[in-house]
């Protein structure tokens, strides 16, 4: 247990030195909202729905992207630098080091999401009620899952600047056709048929209605639990074809 | 039940290639072990397997008794891979305490300064910021951390400047004076006599000698006869004699392994080659070594 707690704070410690966890996630996500909801859009009816909607997408992109990149890349430093190498020859079990990545990045999680909804609260003045506040930052706590999951399978890559630059893509990808950046009625009917199925525009629509004083569509939960399900299986799978030494 | 590690017929294959070919030794408790062999001879791969990192193509490796994965195992052993490693984001001191935590009984951080040298500027240091000379100390301290009974090091020396070269063997010194099982990889002949109280020899994945180093001393050099000769001279009539163990030309001169060297002398001028400047040598040790292990002598 005491080992668990230190490998837990260990890597919540070195995410939060990480420049580029404090940039992408963070700072960006924050930079981001302020432009879009005060430099551009300035004729949109109703303001403060924008505003409160637009701190969800932010608040997702930055989760988003922690998950997929932070972790992949990290994970993929490790093994390629020996280290992982260096702690199975200690007594360090498997489990005990992947929860700690696990709890370590949610505990990030909570951070980033205390973080950039405070920055909303402070930038537009965005008001909603304590259960709408607790209940979109679960949402986006949980939904964070299949993208940890795919941290997971970038993780899985042998070269540190393939799993950046892939891992870059297909959040830059899967944030601007999931609706993060811009609402997706803006997009194309055909890009709007297919972001319906991304697990991007799933996490952030969920949080979207939350703020709307909805509760998400199960339709959101159920593509989301598939994508975890798909891409555990995914690394699971590729992690005991690399095993074969 | 003395044997720390058990190694049984083990055998690894990559691809195409045999890394390590039926390799079989025990090694008991306090003994102070040099795995010697040159660049490729399969240090690294058999060191792998005893620390469980790869598995054998065939036959079966014990510590302990056990399988190296087990976590009784992990606990007790210590290891410098020859890949030194260290995590980012994190100071050393930050890091020993990590490595601490998975140990049941692990030294304090005191005696591990005491120990590798590492000074009060380095446990304040990010791993990221090291030099390579800092982070061999910290991994070496990284493979004391959990005070094991056996430690294994894979070429610990190379990229070590003469001090710190020095300050690693005394400690080890120190460490086998407690009673510790030591197992460390070389590719100097000289380092593993001052170090090891027994040489594995290894040579193409297998093992060509072992025993103490005097004993892998005296099997390795060889008298030899060496002279000068017209180069267009035929040395056939050489070749037919049993006393002569190995022939072979190296810089203008020709050098005759044998054990007997009073019947060399006879041979050469019975056979009347035209042999000028003889030497008759006791083999230097570094030379017989680098005959053995090395491929870059040119035949006749
Ligand atoms: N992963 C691998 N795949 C293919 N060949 C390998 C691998 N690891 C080692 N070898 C080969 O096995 C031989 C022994 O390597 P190694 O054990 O590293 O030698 P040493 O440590 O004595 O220098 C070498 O010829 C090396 O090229
Ligand atoms: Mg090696």
């Amino acid at each position: 247990m005491k080992t668990f707690q230190i490998q837990c704070k260990v890597e919540i410690i070195r995410i939060l030195r990480n420049r580029y966890f404090v940039f992408w996630s963070l700072v960006m996500p924050i930079i981001f909202y302020y432009v879009f909801t005060n430099l551009v859009n300035s004729n949109i009816p109703n303001k403060s729905e924008w505003q409160a909607h637009y701190l969800m997408s932010m608040t997702v992109f930055s989760v988003m992207g922690s998950s997929m990149m932070t972790l992949g890349i990290r994970l993929v430093q490790e093994r390629s630098q020996g280290w992982s190498t260096f702690l199975r020859t200690t007594p360090l079990s498997n489990t005990v080091y992947f929860a700690a990545q696990m709890v370590g990045q949610s505990v990030i999680h909570v951070f980033s999401i205390v973080i950039i909804f405070i920055a909303g609260a402070l930038i537009n003045d965005v008001s909603l009620t304590v259960l709408e506040w607790i209940m979109s930052g679960l949402w986006i706590l949980l939904g964070s899952l299949p993208f940890l999951a795919l941290g997971t399978l970038i993780g899985l890559m042998k070269k540190v600047e393939t799993a950046a630059g892939v891992s870059n893509v297909l959040y830059m990808v899967l944030a601007v056709s999931g609706g993060l950046w811009m609402p997706l009625e803006v997009m194309p009917k055909m890009m709007q048929a297919i972001a319906k199925w991304l697990p991007s525009y799933n996490f952030g629509s969920g949080a979207w209605e939350i703020v709307r004083g909805g509760l998400p569509d199960w339709k959101n939960m159920m593509l989301l639990i598939a994508y975890l399900v798909l891409f555990m299986l995914l690394s699971n799978y590729i992690r005991r074809k690399q095993e074969v030494v | 039940m003395n044997e720390i590690v058990t190694v049984n017929n083990v055998t690894k294959s990559f691809q195409h290639k045999k890394a390590v070919d039926d390799v079989s030794f025990s090694i008991s408790k306090g003994e102070v072990v040099a795995i010697l062999g040159p660049n490729g001879a399969g240090k690294t791969t058999t060191i792998s397997m005893i620390l469980g990192l790869l598995k054998p193509t065939s036959g079966e490796v014990r510590l302990f008794n056990l399988l190296p994965h087990e976590k009784q195992v992990r606990e007790k052993i210590g290891t410098m891979l020859q890949e030194v490693s260290v995590m980012q984001g994190l100071k050393v001191n930050e890091i020993l305490e990590l490595i601490r935590s998975y140990y049941p009984q692990p030294l304090s951080i005191q005696e591990l300064i005491a120990l590798t040298g590492l000074t009060p500027q380095d446990l304040k240091t990010r791993a990221e910021k090291l030099s390579g000379g800092q982070k061999r100390r910290l991994s070496f301290a990284l493979a004391l951390a959990g005070n094991p009974e056996l430690i294994i090091f894979d070429e610990p020396t190379v990229g070590m400047d003469i001090t710190s070269r020095k300050r690693f063997w005394q400690t080890v010194r120190t460490l086998a004076d407690q009673g510790k099982t030591i197992i460390f990889s070389t590719h100097y002949l000289q380092e593993a006599d001052d170090a090891a109280d027994r040489i594995l020899l290894f040579k193409d994945g297998a093992i060509a000698a072992d025993g103490t180093p005097a004993q892998i001393k005296a099997s390795i050099t060889k008298q030899s006869v060496s002279f000068v000769v017209d180069p267009e001279k035929s040395l056939e009539k050489l070749y037919q004699h049993s006393e002569i163990t190995d022939i072979f030309r190296k810089n203008n001169r020709v050098y005759i392994h044998t054990d007997n060297t009073d019947r060399i002398l006879e041979l050469l001028f019975q056979e009347r080659i035209g042999a000028r400047d003889i030497q008759i040598e006791r083999g230097k040790l570094e030379e017989a070594f680098e005959q053995l292990t090395g491929e870059s002598k040119e035949a006749i």
